[in-house]
């Protein structure tokens, strides 16, 4: 996609700021102007730049690109945009301009990093650790060569969050899913975040290539932005998927609601639920994850002042953990404050980025939290099948 | 100092992260979402508080640097684009609430406050008061509203916003703190008098008296219920007898009219939309059937508004930015007008005759203050921002209504600088120079946003 695909709709940007807040005006909930505060660190700042940016009123520099990369692009401005049919493609158009700074030469080196790792045959995913084509797991869970699934392990759950992966795996087998794994590489979600999107399609095809070998009709992801990434991104490339995309979130619901599984011991802590961006505003999953969670016997949820479509952000997408990552933390720390006023003592999240910079926050200042991935709950409980 | 040195001395006072003159902010704060042309900037500073812009005005006072105090930056006139460039302050990092005194019914916040902000914070936590506030969006500052008259969904009853300020804390062109208000005599920030009332000397003076840090404004008691009384008629001639009649009841909360040449269905009618608050239903029953009355009376018709339309005039604040997306072109500007009442059939006449002049359908409409004691008449003149042909014709459109305006006995609000010159060349030589003599004893240097209400 190119920026003059939306040269007939960016200057309605009025610049009026309804972006910046929540729902109700409360507070504001752009996490990237909360922080920064000129107006060009806003969401309606960043499409008039862009806007100069296309009509030549202003040059490409450093300082723009910054004000383009700090953006997490959580979807608050999509969300309390109030311009019907233009409102949903305001986090579009900056990674789009995010696109046209890489070919301008000004994508920030450390977001390069990205890529430069995903593209390492060593490699294949932004953390820079050996690839594992996942053989190993595949023995110790004795999984086949064809399945009806594919858990779509994902980076961060793979080689940051393996407590995580390992609570998913377990899950898959305790309920007897014919699943298995592929030798997967980055979903391209990081890439396509910071702009870099010139090898994307290509890991795209091979990542579904994978999955087709494996005769499976339905990928199942852990992550947020991978299952956002597989669900929505794919098409924009017009991949070939022809397979469905679960969240685990909806997997572990529709088992619940088949009757397949029952939960057979009790949780009994009092807990909060933080909405991933990707997964909540960009997909309009809010609900499930808690309906899975109401089904679990004796939590308390109690919800967080933002929450849902008001969700305030981890601070962690669009490539800011990694380009800001003092930032990306405090905004972490944000959320934390806001869920200890919950009275909650555990942070329960649906996405292993999310779980990443709120446990650094959690760490960095001593928050005294429990943060932790909903599947990690629901592998620690009894579980009855059908 | 040249202008890396001043950057340097402005990073030392509010830090760098604060401060910039890159490209990006000088761009972005050149220019506003109305039809103003961009003016260029030096600096861009948002400080911290008060202590910070005592010296960032001492420097540009050493400096001869003109400084441009900024709130939300949407009066879509340009106020807050420098005229001859300099320092722009926004304000907005001034944001605490600092107290809600219930008793005696006012709110103390620092300038930087958004009207978004306090609203909400009302809702939520004292849910028997309330603050009168724009229908602009919720970034806007309530110190940037009221400092420029301006007025609300209260307005009809307790007067303009301006009018709501007990007090103000400021730093003064020299750099000095000032309270005016009761302030500036007692602890409680709870009225204007009983002295000489100077408040008014910053209200309307875009910024060139004062930079307001710290303001007291009122509160309202919050009625339980509150309802809206549709009526449409067809003759703009009507208007004046029919505000006046349903002001006499002492019914209204605030009283809008409206004329809207799209969709087809509004075209050729004016609207009238009265509200109504009450302790029950059946007090707002009693209400509106006085009011259905009154409408009848007075030549026009009770039109019951369906459920949508309900919901979007009853919205705190309305969605007022529509206007910019009327035609899908990002911008829109209007003179707003404050007309005795007497006038304002024919300004309603007149704004309709400009538009089609300019061939811009026609979006006008007006809010009743204090009992019609002003009738504040909104020219709307919505254009697309690709096109510059278009945003000519805005301009031309405004420049002809603000015309109009003063022929008619009214005066233009918060006007941009061609308004300004207008008002200026109507005005008693001798107001002139009283303000004139006033700013230059308070401003010696100019500093304070100069190009605006430039007597000579
Ligand atoms: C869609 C839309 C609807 C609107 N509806 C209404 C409405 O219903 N009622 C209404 O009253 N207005 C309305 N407005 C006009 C305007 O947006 C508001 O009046 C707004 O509140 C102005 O506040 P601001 O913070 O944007 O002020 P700014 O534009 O930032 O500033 C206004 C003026 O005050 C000065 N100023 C700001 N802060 C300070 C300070 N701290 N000290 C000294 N001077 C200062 C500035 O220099 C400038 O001259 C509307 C605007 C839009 C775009
Ligand atoms: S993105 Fe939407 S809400 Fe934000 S400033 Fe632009 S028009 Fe307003
Ligand atoms: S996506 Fe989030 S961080 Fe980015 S501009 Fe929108 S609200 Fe701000």
């Amino acid at each position: 996609m190119k920026l003059e695909e939306f040269s007939d709709i960016i200057h309605r940007c009025f610049r009026c700021g309804y972006c910046k807040f929540t729902y109700d005006y409360a507070d504001f909930n752009c996490p990237s102007y909360k922080n920064f505060r000129f107006e060009t660190f806003s969401t309606g700042g960043r499409m008039w730049l862009i806007y100069a940016l296309m009509n030549n009123e202003i040059n490409w520099s450093q300082r723009l690109a910054n004000i383009l990369y700090s953006c997490t692009t959580c979807g608050n401005c999509m969300e309390n945009c109030r311009f019907d049919k233009f409102n949903d493609f305001l986090v579009d158009i900056i990674e789009i301009a995010r696109i046209e700074a890489v070919k301008n030469g000004f994508c920030p080196e450390k977001q390069k990093s990205l890529l430069e790792r995903t593209l390492n045959p060593e490699f294949y995913n932004p953390y820079g650790e050996l690839n594992s084509d996942n053989q190993l797991l595949k023995e110790q869970y004795a999984l086949p060569e064809t399945a009806e699934w594919v858990y779509f392990i994902g980076c961060t759950s793979n080689y940051r969050q393996k407590d995580l992966r390992d609570a998913t795996l377990r899950f898959l087998k305790k309920t007897n899913i014919n699943f298995t794994l592929i030798d997967e590489h980055c979903c391209t979600s990081p890439l396509i975040r910071t702009g870099q999107t010139e090898s994307v399609k290509e890991i795209m095809e091979y990542n579904i290539d994978q999955i087709k070998a494996t005769r499976a009709q339905k990928v199942v992801t852990s992550c947020a932005g991978c299952c956002r990434t597989l669900k929505v991104d794919f098409q924009k490339h017009d991949i070939d998927m022809d397979v469905e995309v679960y969240h685990t979130s909806e997997l572990v619901n529709e088992l619940l609601e088949k009757g397949k599984i029952k939960f057979g011991s009790n949780f009994n802590k009092t807990i909060t639920y933080h909405d991933p961006c990707h997964l909540g505003r960009h997909m309009g999953l809010y609900e499930i994850p808690r309906e899975v969670i109401n089904k679990i016997p004796c939590v308390e949820l109690n919800e967080m002042k933002r929450n849902r479509e008001n969700s305030w952000c981890c601070g962690a997408g669009g490539g800011v953990k990694i380009g800001y990552p003092d930032w990306a933390v405090n905004v972490s720390k944000e959320r934390l404050e806001e869920a200890k006023k919950t009275g909650a003592d555990m942070v329960v999240s649906t996405c292993p980025f999310c779980k990443t910079n709120l446990k650094d926050a959690n760490e960095n200042f001593d928050m005294d939290l429990e943060i932790i991935d909903l599947i990690e709950i629901i592998d620690s409980l009894e579980l009855k099948l059908d | 100092m040249n202008s890396s040195e001043i950057l340097k001395k402005l990073q030392q006072i509010v830090g760098n992260d604060f401060v910039s003159n890159s490209q990006e902010e000088l761009y972005i704060y050149s220019i506003d979402p109305g039809a103003s042309e961009p003016r260029s900037i030096d600096f861009v500073v948002m400080p911290e508080n008060e202590e910070q812009i005592q010296k960032i005005v001492n420097l540009a006072n050493k400096e001869k640097i003109p400084i441009i105090p900024m709130g939300g930056g949407l009066t879509l006139s340009g106020l807050v684009i420098p005229v001859n460039g300099g320092i722009v302050l926004d304000m907005k990092r001034l944001n605490r609430i600092l107290e809600i005194d219930e008793t005696n019914r006012y709110a103390k916040i620092e300038a930087g406050v958004s009207a978004g902000q306090l609203f909400s914070h009302l809702e939520k936590n004292y849910p028997n008061l309330e603050v009168s506030i724009p229908d602009a969006p919720p970034s806007v500052t309530i110190a940037g509203n009221t400092l420029i008259h301006g007025s609300g969904f209260l307005s009809q009853k307790y007067g303009n916003h301006g009018d709501m300020l007990n007090g103000l804390e400021l730093v003064l062109p020299n750099g000095e703190i000032c309270r005016v208000g009761s302030c500036a005599v007692s602890d409680h920030w709870f009225t204007r008098g009983p002295i000489p009332d100077f408040i008014g000397l910053f209200t309307s003076s875009f910024g060139t008296m004062g930079i307001a840090t710290k303001l007291s404004i009122k509160l309202y008691p919050k009625p339980k219920m509150r309802d809206l009384v549709f009526g449409i008629y067809k003759q703009p001639e009507l208007s004046t007898q029919l505000i006046w009649k349903v002001t006499q009841t002492e019914l209204a909360e605030d009283i809008l009219l409206g004329v809207q040449g799209k969709p087809d269905w509004m075209a050729g009618y004016v609207f009238i939309i009265t509200y109504i608050t009450g302790k029950n239903q059946e007090e707002l029953d009693k209400k509106e059937k006085k009011l259905k009355r009154i409408y009848r009376k007075n030549g026009a018709r009770y039109m019951k508004a369906p459920p949508r339309i309900r919901e979007v005039f009853l919205e705190k604040p309305q969605f007022a930015a529509k206007a910019a997306d009327f035609r899908k072109g990002g911008g829109f500007e209007y003179v707003g007008s404050f007309f005795p009442l007497s006038q304002t059939n024919e300004a309603i006449k007149r704004g309709i005759k400009i538009s089609e002049k300019y061939g811009i359908i026609p979006t006008l409409g007006a809010r009743v203050i204090d009992r019609a004691h002003n009738v504040m008449v909104f020219f709307s003149y919505s254009f697309n921002r690709a096109d510059p042909d278009d945003m000519q014709n805005a301009r031309n459109a405004l420049h002809d209504t603000n015309v109009m305006s003063l022929e008619l006995g009214g005066i233009p609000w918060k006007g941009e600088l061609g308004a300004q010159k207008l008002i200026l060349e109507k005005m008693d030589p001798n107001y002139k120079y009283l303000l004139e003599t006033i700013r230059n004893q308070l401003d010696p240097n100019r500093i304070m946003n100069p190009g605006n209400w430039e007597v000579k």
